[in-house]
């Protein structure tokens, strides 16, 4: 029986590396970016494990700890952000700020227009029948 | 045999079998990144399913099948496929199911890993952190319809590009390397079957005959020394070496003993042999590190007093969780502290953040 080498796990820690790397580059929803910079963690920590069985010591999952430390703090950070960058712009597109690109770059414009969304359904509106009968005010019994 | 990252680079027969799945996994992602008017999803699946044939299971079948391979492929595949739904999906509640994924196979792996406690620890955090997401999800999704935040991307194929450049270019180092390793693993076991060959003879002139006559012209103890040599942190395997070679040139033919004397000393050259092979196949454990005993075996000077389990790893602590909360607690004590500093920190920028002041 022999173990598996060392390789193949680095192989899936780059490869979860990668598409989370691409996923923040290119997604503009925050909440995804947000989930893609996880995944990248999530690559790295196989790295350190991996890496902590190879040499038979445990500072590797001990330093994924601390990732997982930092990345919590990461999340509460990102999530408050999240909320009150949604609160200012009424969207999670992260294209609504780039009024904070550097000096000189030009902005982007989606020149693509987004096919009209489904209309919704028309549901037909009933004219209340009756009339409420009148309230009373409560006579005391006292 | 230098070991710089040029010399592993691999050559074009070992270029095709990474390149290929790269090429289809990243136009697949390409075509699957959200844009207005979306391609076909069956490219993109078509192009996925053929990627990860190519890159996963091809070379599953090719290597050899374990309990241990199975498990590890299975996980490694979900966990890729999740990956890249997570990246590709337009609706941020389906993605952040997508990641749920991502987290439990990276789980899988941290139990073969030998993580248990690690295993346990994200399970429980993403738990939260994911269930966190979905009310974010719930609370700010636009209601219907198509939006600029979910279904448009900024430069999917510049993105594409750069991410599988640098995907192609950590898994050519990392196979290139590998591949040379063992190639010069193949090499020792050569020497070493050559020795063993020698050392069946049973007449010592025949034997200095077979050393010296030599093979890929040159004698076996330099072809011994050229392979340790060609490490710079294998010095005393070469010292060992020429002691060897001395002992063995000071023999004399004519003792009746000498045969049985050679054999040792040939012996002597097999075990070197054996743990420069094994040298080659392990990481070298850490020698000079100032943590102590207790975050995992002992930081023996020697390679091969390192105690290893029936597939050659290194043994771990079974008591995993105690022995990761002592080395935590005496070898980490300052980042523990600085850890829980930083949370706090974080709590309350949080907080101060997302206040609503009005």
């Amino acid at each position: 029986m022999t173990a598996l080498p060392l390789y193949h796990y680095l192989m899936v820690g780059a490869v979860l590396f990668v598409l989370g790397l691409i996923g923040f580059l290119a997604r503009r929803n925050l909440i995804v970016m947000f989930l893609c910079v996880e995944m990248m963690l999530q690559g790295v920590a196989i790295n350190l494990a991996a890496f902590a069985r190879y040499r038979g010591n445990l500072q590797g999952q001990a330093f994924v700890l601390f990732i997982v430390t930092v990345a919590a703090c990461e999340a509460a950070i990102a999530l408050a952000l999240i909320l009150m960058l949604y609160r200012r712009r009424h969207s999670l597109d992260a294209s609504k700020w780039q009024d904070l690109r550097e000096a000189g770059e030009e902005a982007t414009e989606d020149m693509e227009p987004l096919p009209p969304s489904p209309r919704l359904p028309v549901y037909p509106h009933l004219t209340p029948a009756g009339l409420e009968p009148e309230h009373r005010a409560e006579e005391s019994h006292v | 045999m230098s070991y710089c990252l040029l010399s592993a680079l691999p050559t074009a027969a070992e270029l095709w079998p990474i390149a290929l799945p790269l090429l289809a996994g990243g136009s697949a992602v390409y075509f699957l990144l959200p844009r207005p008017k979306t391609y076909p999803r069956w490219w993109g699946a078509g192009l996925s399913t053929t990627a990860l044939l190519l890159g996963g299971v091809l070379p599953m079948l090719g290597s050899g099948v374990s309990p241990e391979s199975i498990l590890f492929w299975s996980f490694s595949l979900l966990g890729i496929v999740s990956g890249v739904l997570l990246v590709t999906q337009h609706n941020p509640a389906r993605a952040a199911l997508a990641f749920a994924l991502v987290v439990l196979s990276t789980c899988g792996l941290f139990l073969l890993l030998a993580a248990p406690f690690l295993m346990a620890a994200t399970i429980i955090i993403y738990a939260g952190a994911i269930i966190v997401t979905f009310l974010f999800v719930i609370m700010l999704a636009q209601p219907r319809g198509m939006s600029d935040a979910d279904d448009r991307s900024r430069e999917p194929g510049l993105a594409t590009l750069t991410g599988f450049l640098l995907l192609g270019t950590l898994l050519f180092v990392l196979v290139g390397y590998s591949q040379k390793l063992q190639d010069n693993r193949l090499g020792v076991d050569r020497l070493i079957e050559r020795t063993r060959e020698v050392a069946a003879l049973n007449d010592r002139m025949a034997m200095d005959e077979k050393i010296g006559k030599g093979w890929e012209d040159d004698e076996l103890f330099k072809q011994f020394s050229g392979v340790f040599k060609s490490r710079g942190d294998w010095k005393d395997l070469d010292d060992r070496r020429a002691q060897v070679a001395i002992a063995w040139s000071t023999i004399d033919p004519l003792d009746p003993k000498a045969v049985e004397a050679s054999r040792a000393r040939l012996g002597e050259l097999i075990a070197l042999g054996e743990i420069a092979r094994d040298r080659l196949a392990w990481l070298p454990m850490a020698t000079e590190t100032p943590l102590s005993d207790l975050s995992g075996a002992p930081p023996v000077r020697e390679f091969e007093r390192v105690r290893r389990d029936a597939a050659g790893l290194p043994r771990m602590p079974a008591d995993n969780a105690a022995y990761l909360g002592r080395s935590l607690f005496t070898d980490f004590l300052l980042p523990v502290e600085l850890g829980g500093s930083l949370l706090l920190v974080a709590t309350v920028g949080a907080i101060a953040i997302a206040f609503r002041r009005s």
